[in-house]
């Protein structure tokens, strides 16, 4: 059977990896979120999603994160009056992306959130195996 | 028991401990993860509890139920009071809690560990 403080590390890295990923995803978001297309009529960035699901790591029998996939957001586009835009149509409406701010910045503090707490779980793994080791100290 | 049982029975709870930590490793791995289901052990008393009853070794051919007693608990899920409407019921306070307390029980446990093996020294020295 292997060490549960290392399945408990290698787990807590799971979660990292797949909360970083996220707030990449996140940030590709709001880099986008002003990128409509090239020529009229064609559609602006679609906002892309992310999704989590839990997997059994084989080798040590733990729950482990894995990134399910990442797809995109169907929700409609906004029409927003710019004659101007290279990607106005006929009559002078853009297609704006489906990003909306206020939700990727509170997605944003959530992967945060989520991707601390993976690292104090990794940081006590390594205090409990520091104890048992300073056990043979001055013993 | 004529052996001194303090340091078999610390290592079943530090073995114990080390489990539940792993265990809060994946709650908090998969805090975001939907239709996650939240677990943790059985309580250490549940553990010790059931250490002392079983089979009586009335002869040398019985098999002795130490080694059963030396696997931890399986987990088992917690209530689902915090359950979110993507039905993960991870609750991450819940889980820094549980953390601080494994902290200071592995603490405890291993300064007895010392304290103990400087009492057996000291009759030696």
């Amino acid at each position: 059977m292997p060490d549960p403080l290392q399945v408990s590390l290698k787990t807590a890295v799971s979660g990292m990896e797949a909360q970083s990923v996220r707030l990449r995803v996140i940030t590709e978001n709001i880099a986008n979120a002003e990128s409509t297309g090239s020529s009229p009529g064609l559609d602006p960035y679609q906002r892309k999603t992310v999704s989590f699901a839990s997997e059994l790591d084989r080798l040590t029998g733990a729950q482990i994160v894995k990134i399910q996939n990442i797809g995109v957001d169907d929700s409609p586009f906004k029409l927003e009056l710019d004659p101007g835009n290279p990607a106005a149509d006929s009559k002078g409406y853009v297609k704006r992306p489906n990003v909306d701010m206020l939700v990727e910045m509170a997605d944003m503090r959530e992967a945060n959130r989520s991707y601390e707490a993976n690292l104090q779980v990794a940081r006590q793994a390594g205090e409990l195996m520091n104890m048992t080791v300073n056990l043979l100290k001055d013993a | 028991m004529s052996q001194p049982y303090l340091f078999a029975l610390a290592s079943q709870k530090a073995n114990w401990l080390h489990e539940r930590q792993a265990l809060v490793a994946e709650n908090v791995a998969n805090v975001n993860t939907p239709g996650y289901k939240a677990t943790d052990m059985k309580p250490f008393s549940v553990l010790l509890d059931k250490a002392g009853e079983g089979l009586l070794t009335t002869n040398p051919a019985h098999f002795s139920l130490a080694s059963v007693a030396q696997t931890p608990e399986r987990p088992e899920p917690t209530d689902a009071s915090e359950t979110t409407l993507s039905g993960n019921s991870v609750s991450l306070e819940g889980e820094m809690v549980k953390l601080g307390d494994i902290n200071r029980s592995q603490s405890l446990n291993t300064n007895i560990q010392r304290v103990f093996h400087q009492m057996v020294m000291s009759v030696l020295k």
